[in-house]
């Protein structure tokens, strides 16, 4: 098979590097790499500097920041995922039906959806996680519904697109029930455009779990996330800005590892977006 | 005028929309209002007793009912952390972060249209790269992450601006500023990425134009066909992605605002949140919503103002 231009580019070419290796890290850290290496205390290395001992410095209870943010990977990387595969599962039948739909069925949902757009993604995910009560299941939950409302819109208007074309008028006329049309006809062509979006809502939703465990309504101690990682740095920025740095640098690469990817993909499966940032 | 008495009925409708939905979303967890108000050790007597005064054994509906009543008639009922009035408690934090989402989306307008249109005009060249690579970079970093770095850089380091606090506007407007310029270059910077690549792509499209080809064909000089041309027909798109951010602002201002201690409306609902205030939280969700929605039905309305191809229909 050919590799589409887009992937041959820099820009495509490091994304797909960072995405593979972030991925590489979160599966197999956890496997290669003994989980008490990222809790084990060196109480006379307490917020120590990277050394030799330490190559990125330890936290504040003397712990191995390169193992904790190796072995947090796992952690950000599933949530992140399950999120956005909870918001696919959701959205994916919503925006079908709507585009495919119409009319009233059409109208009625799109006012929802619009409605719930005006609720910013951040606010409804730290408030469907604080009253559910934050933890790991709880923050995909929230970060699943509050990225909803948005890939519900996009499929809607794909669907609404392929819908019209006409092939799919003539798979009508030949006698194909709307279930048929839906699934063989409609379904594989929005799916270029679903892959995109859900490789930026991953990038989106790595920097949620970030936020959300940043102000402590997202992943709980003893689960490890970069989120959380950076919310322990807060109170020793002063004497250990690497505490930060470390898990702040994580998800850094792996966001813009995430949007290079998703800008290649765009331009590899959607040849009228070819050339836009 | 039919066009404008349709806007204000479909937006009474979103407001509806969003009271119920905001009230639903908070009304799905089994603890309740009389619980947090008596702590969870209380004696159930005396909580049952507190549930009848305050209604919450009525129907979600009549409950929904009197809440909504209650703002349409000025009664946001009191705060279970702060101890106050609800309204006037949002008001004053409210124009806290007002001045935060004004000064953060100045910073990213002026910085992000010249920059796009930069990076536009010397597409896939040294320049556009440079300017394109630093919009990616910009927009993978989460903004508390730019928060601790201004904090460390301007604050700790330099010691030039304080890392913490806010100051209201009209005690000292000088330290107002101070306090209130690193969140807004924090919260400014990740919507100035945004904004740059969507200036550089819509720019992009536009250069490639047969008006462009005709202006630059009459001899107009290059900045005249950019400038007035150009960017002309880009501000339309331009300002939709930056009224669209007004949403992501104000989630983004949470963060920020807990971060930097500045007391508004983010700092606000993270308490709220945090203590399960549940009528400060019904309040603040909605207040918030409601602005994102006002600030993009401003934003299209707008949008005719600067285009006006765009009939309002």
């Amino acid at each position: 098979m050919k590799v589409p231009a887009a992937f041959r580019s820099t820009k495509g070419i490091a994304g797909v590097i960072v995405v593979v290796a972030v991925l590489a890290v979160a599966v197999f850290a956890p496997l290669l790499i003994p989980a008490d290496w990222a809790t084990r205390m060196d109480m006379r290395a307490r917020l120590s500097p990277p050394t030799w001992a330490h190559p990125l410095g330890t936290d504040q209870l003397g712990r191995d920041l390169m193992f904790r943010v190796l072995l947090g990977a796992q952690t950000s990387i599933f949530i992140a995922s399950a999120a956005v595969l909870m918001s696919i599962v959701i959205g994916l039948p919503l925006g079908l039906v709507s585009g495919y739909v119409g009319r009233t069925t059409d109208n009625v949902l799109m006012r929802l959806v619009d409605t719930l757009l005006s609720f910013p993604a951040l606010l409804l995910a730290l408030t469907i996680s604080a009253i559910l009560g934050p933890n790991l299941q709880n923050t995909i939950i929230a970060i699943g519904i509050a990225f909803t409302p948005f890939l519900a819109r996009i499929i809607r208007g794909e669907a609404l697109r392929v819908a019209q074309m006409p092939y799919v008028e003539a798979a009508r006329t030949a006698g194909n029930s709307d279930l048929r049309l839906i699934t063989l006809h409609i379904l594989p062509n929005i799916m270029p455009a679903v892959i995109v979006q859900s490789t930026i809502s991953l990038a989106f939703a790595i920097l949620a779990e970030a936020g959300l465990s940043f102000l402590g309504l997202g992943t709980q101690p003893p689960d490890a996330s970069w989120g959380l990682m950076i919310q322990a740095s807060r109170d020793y920025l002063d004497r250990a800005p690497w505490t930060a740095l470390v898990p702040g640098t994580a998800v850094a690469v792996t966001v813009l590892g995430l949007n290079m990817f998703g800008d290649a993909l765009r331009d590899a499966l959607d040849p009228r977006a070819r050339g836009a940032a | 005028m039919s066009y404008i008495l349709n806007r204000v009925f479909s937006m009474m409708l979103t407001l509806f929309l969003i009271s119920a939905i905001t009230f639903a979303v908070t009304n799905i967890l089994p603890g309740d209002v009389a619980m947090m108000i008596m702590g969870t050790q209380s004696n159930p007597e005396a909580l049952a007793g507190l549930r009848e005064t305050l209604g919450l054994n009525d129907p979600l509906l009549v409950q929904y009912g009197r809440w909504v009543g209650g703002m349409l008639t000025g009664d946001w009922g009191s705060s279970l952390v702060f101890k106050e009035p609800i309204a006037p408690l949002l008001l004053q934090k409210m124009t806290a972060s007002g001045l935060l989402v004004l000064f953060s989306m100045a910073i990213a307008l002026t910085c992000a249209i010249p920059l796009g249109v930069w990076a536009a005009v010397h597409a896939n060249r040294w320049q556009d790269t440079a300017a394109s690579s630093t919009a990616m970079l910009g927009v993978s970093l989460p903004d508390f992450f730019w928060g601790i770095m201004l904090i460390l850089l301007f604050a700790r380091g330099l010691g030039w601006l304080p890392s913490s606090g806010f100051v209201d506007p009209g005690d000292d407007l000088g330290a107002a500023v101070r306090h209130a310029l690193l969140p807004s270059l924090a919260l400014g910077l990740g919507l100035m990425a945004h904004l740059t690549r969507m200036t550089r792509a819509t720019m992009t499209g536009i250069l490639k134009q047969e008006f462009i080809r005709v202006a630059r064909a009459k001899g107009l000089n290059e900045s005249t066909v950019v400038w007035r041309y150009g960017l002309a027909n880009a501000v339309g798109p331009v300002m939709t992605v930056a009224g669209l951010q007004v949403g992501y602002l104000f989630g983004s201002i949470i963060v920020i605002e807990s971060l930097f201690n500045y007391t508004g409306m983010g700092w606000l609902t993270y308490q709220a949140l945090l203590n399960r205030d549940i009528p400060l939280i019904q309040a603040s969700v909605f207040v918030i919503a409601a602005v994102v929605m006002l600030a993009n039905l401003i934003v299209d309305l707008l949008y005719a103002v600067v285009d006006p191809r765009i009939r309002l229909s």
